[in-house]
């Protein structure tokens, strides 16, 4: 029993064509199936025919929000399979444009947020603050959203002092702006019992479905790839992960919002420490490296992203794979969406359960290949040689 | 005859109704845009005055689809006779002088009657559309009218109670204001069921933009879709209306017998301004609750709140 | 409702609109605009078209020898040419590309 509903692929709720297949029953969602496939580029294919350097804008166009961390994962796989060493300067360049591009995804996701639940006067305001990273992100890299600053070796400009003090007054009055969102989210009754008890995800449920990023740390699942993982100087940058457990769409919202106060004062912390030094290492425009394979991995805003290389010794990859965070999440969303027992899902909540795990389904669509004939082939991380990891 | 026949279309007539209609809208929204760090409509006319007269044209310019599914007489019948209803319920308030353009004994509970008239049609209009989303809508909108029918109509017999009349410009005679006190109560269980009634956040359930795309409306198209804009703006101008009526004091205000039939309806657009800046503050600092919430919310607060209030205003009086 | 008093102080703030095009807004300078090309100083070695990752710079020639082709339309502003060029001959510049309805316009000389 019940009524198919479609929501998607066009919807005001979705910002990319999504379709969520719900089986409704009154005001009751029964059954959800989700389909991600509209929005396929043929991103894999059309790395492989790129150059390194070529495909490094390419990867940045994976996504627009989180080109940050697309690049940096890129770079850091081409660094480690080539052998080239990024000096230090640029891997703490890197690390101050890596959270602040995090600052600008979560801010963009708490607008999303409460548009979601109907409230257009905390969008506009989210909207209205992330203007003031963006504005940060274009002096720092001469883009507001592509921003093409990481390149394989290092980064290409650099923050002189006089920026530097710019950014840390800018932050500091952007940290005021956030406590007060941080406030209205544990204080407004009605955004409360909007997301309070919604999309209910277990810790054991989070772990058996693998999701990652807010979404496994809302449910008390630590994991993140900067702790256990750490690339970039995030060792030496001290901050604490965040971790929730109340697994709702409340913690979610917490989780990052927290993570957004922990990213200003990492941004803080390394622009004060940077050491100087060279930005790049030079690397010729075609370059061929050693035949191999590479992963790296990145913690996107989203989740825990990763990039796999094979090269043939020709100066166009063999075979280029992305595997971003939300098609981790998107078991999860599935899991979410059903009501079971007395866990009930109104229709109402499908836009608040699905938009907080944060889908970026641009970055999500890839063409998955299922190998029948059982000659898969497993590499496990620890076996790749230590040196060509990448860091 | 002539004078009669201009009294009723044109001053105080449906012409001033409908252009009073969308000076509110744009005041709406121009109060939101300003609330939120925004401009609101700035290009059409001077400060965009001219922007809801401009939607309503472009809205009669397009293409008039009646899907295929849909119930063809319903489809159609639905928004003419809510904005026949609507207007109906306007004329009863009197907004030029203390008389309205139309006036009766017991018209108030006549205005309360349409109200729920133009509620089930908007059932109607959303279950006439083959369209699911518009089924969802519509049976929200029929949801929400258990919740806030009630207080709506015991914060008016309140005021009724104390003002001893059900003959709206009677009340609108007596010029008395009923803010204070007691009577804070009945106008904020009014402002709350009119944000209700109206569809707007927070409880704009029905239509819901990111669940449901619409909702009951989601069907409409050219100048059926026209025809229901203009009649909530209509029904935005009945709400403030009766607010200012029977808790403002009506178009009443200090004024010599000869300059009555300018400075009462210049009195009735001030307070029928400041009921809407209210309506705009709550719209613009709120979220959209669930309907189960809402309905949970109006039982157990606002119910209780209109009896005790009702209650409180017969015993005093 | 907890925002009601954040709400309320907007009303005495400046709007955040920008009124464009009446209005501009302040840039940093920094901003990774059109190109320009000084034809003096290349010398046609042909680093810019095989760098390009969008393919919009075509190999061409003139009367002084090869040259490139600059097809705005296609270009990501990566500025991958501009620093590959030896003779720095490929200019950067922080004016936003013209919005035209005609392409032929969108040509670097």
């Amino acid at each position: 029993m019940g009524v198919y509903l479609p929501v998607g692929p066009q919807h005001p709720i979705h910002p990319e064509a999504t379709l969520i297949k719900l089986k409704v029953e009154g005001e009751y969602v029964v059954d959800a199936d989700i389909d991600a496939s509209f929005v396929h580029r043929g991103i894999e294919k059309a790395l492989e025919r790129k150059t390194y350097v070529q495909g490094l804008f390419l990867a940045e166009r994976i996504c627009g929000i989180c080109n940050a961390a697309h690049t940096i994962c890129y770079s850091i796989n081409i660094e480690g399979l080539a052998g080239i060493e990024a000096p230090k300067r640029a891997q703490w360049l890197r690390l101050i444009v890596e959270e602040l591009a995090r600052v600008s995804s979560h801010l963009l996701w708490l607008g999303l947020l409460a548009h979601s639940i109907g409230f257009e006067s905390l969008f506009m305001l989210a909207f209205r603050d992330r203007e003031v990273v963006l504005d940060l992100m274009e002096e720092i890299t001469g883009g507001r959203v592509t921003t093409g600053y990481n390149v394989i070796g290092g980064v290409r400009r650099d923050i002189d002092t006089a920026t530097a003090q710019k950014m840390k007054s800018s932050l500091a009055q952007l940290k005021e702006r956030v406590l007060k969102y941080k406030r209205l989210l544990e204080e407004d009754p009605i955004v409360r019992a909007r997301t309070v008890g919604v999309g209910y995800l277990s810790t054991s449920e989070a772990r058996e479905l693998l999701a990652v990023g807010p979404v496994a740390r809302a449910s008390a699942v630590s994991y993140d790839v900067r702790v256990d993982d750490p690339y970039l100087v995030h060792e030496e940058v001290p901050f604490n992960p965040v971790v929730y457990d109340t697994c709702d769409a409340w913690g979610r919202a917490m989780v990052r919002v927290d993570e957004i106060l922990e990213s200003i004062g990492m941004v803080t912390y390394a622009l004060d420490k940077a050491p100087s030094g060279e930005i790049r290492a030079r690397v010729p425009p075609v370059f061929k490296p050693p035949p191999g394979e590479n992963v790296a991995r990145v913690e996107a805003p989203r989740g825990e992203l990763l990039h796999y290389v094979r090269s043939d010794g020709t100066e166009k990859p063999y075979r280029y794979k992305v595997r971003t965070p939300t098609l981790a999440n998107l078991a999860a969303a599935i899991a979410m969406l059903r009501s079971q027992g007395d866990k009930v899902v109104h229709i109402a909540d499908v836009p608040v359960i699905f938009g907080s795990i944060d889908p970026c389904i641009c970055c999500t669509a890839r063409v998955l290949v299922v190998d029948e004939k059982g000659s898969v082939k497993e590499t496990f991380l620890e076996n790749l040689p230590a040196g060509r990891r990448g860091r | 005859m002539i004078s009669k026949l201009v009294q009723v279309f044109v001053y105080p007539g449906i012409l001033y109704m409908v252009a009073l209609a969308f000076f509110l809208e744009w005041l709406d929204r121009k109060l939101v845009a300003k609330l939120q760090n925004r401009v609101g409509p700035h290009y059409a006319g001077p400060y965009g005055l001219l922007q809801p007269l401009a939607d309503f044209i472009k809205l009669l310019t397009k293409e008039s689809i009646v899907p295929s599914g849909a119930d063809g007489l319903l489809f159609t019948l639905c928004p003419v006779m809510a904005f026949i209803v609507v207007t109906t319920a306007v004329s009863f308030v009197p907004m030029t002088s203390t008389q309205g353009l139309l006036s009766t004994e017991g018209d108030a509970v006549a205005v309360l009657a349409l109200i729920t008239i133009y509620l089930l049609l908007v059932y109607t209009a959303g279950a006439s559309s083959p369209s699911r989303y518009s089924l969802v809508g519509a049976v929200r909108a029929a949801h929400m009218l258990l919740g806030f029918e009630l207080p709506l109509m015991l914060s008016c017999l309140g005021v009724i109670a104390s003002a001893g009349s059900f003959k709206l410009s009677e009340i609108a005679a007596q010029g008395v204001w009923r803010v204070f006190g007691l009577h804070a109560l009945g106008f904020a269980i009014f402002l709350i069921a009119a944000e209700a009634e109206l569809d707007r956040l927070p409880f704009d359930i029905p239509e819901a933009e990111q669940e449901i795309v619409s909702g009951w409306l989601v069907e409409y198209s050219s100048w059926r879709l026209a025809l229901l804009r203009l009649t909530k703006d209509m029904e935005l101008l009945l709400f403030s209306g009766l607010a200012t009526t029977l808790f403002l004091g009506g178009p009443a205000g200090p004024a010599p017998p000869s300059a009555e039939n300018l400075l009462y309806p210049l009195y009735f657009l001030a307070k029928t301004a400041f009921v809407v800046f209210l309506l705009s503050l709550i719209r613009a600092s709120s979220a959209r609750i669930r309907l189960d919430q809402f309905v949970i919310l109006c039982w157990r607060y606002l119910v209780p709140a209109s009896f005790a209030y009702l209650a409180l205003t017969v015993w005093v009086v | 409702m907890a925002l009601i008093f954040d709400v309320l102080s907007n009303l005495l703030r400046k709007r955040a609109t920008v009124l464009y095009p009446e209005e501009r807004r302040k840039e940093p300078g920094t901003f990774r605009g059109v190109l320009g090309f000084d034809r003096n100083l290349c010398v046609g070695c042909g680093l810019c078209w095989r760098v390009c990752p969008a393919s919009a710079i075509e190999a061409s020639k003139d009367e002084r020898g090869a040259r490139p082709f600059f097809r705005l339309e296609k270009c990501i502003y990566c500025y991958l040419c501009v620093e590959v060029c030896p003779r720095k001959a490929i200019k950067a510049s922080t004016q936003r590309a013209p919005v035209v309805d005609d392409k032929s316009r969108l040509k670097v000389s």
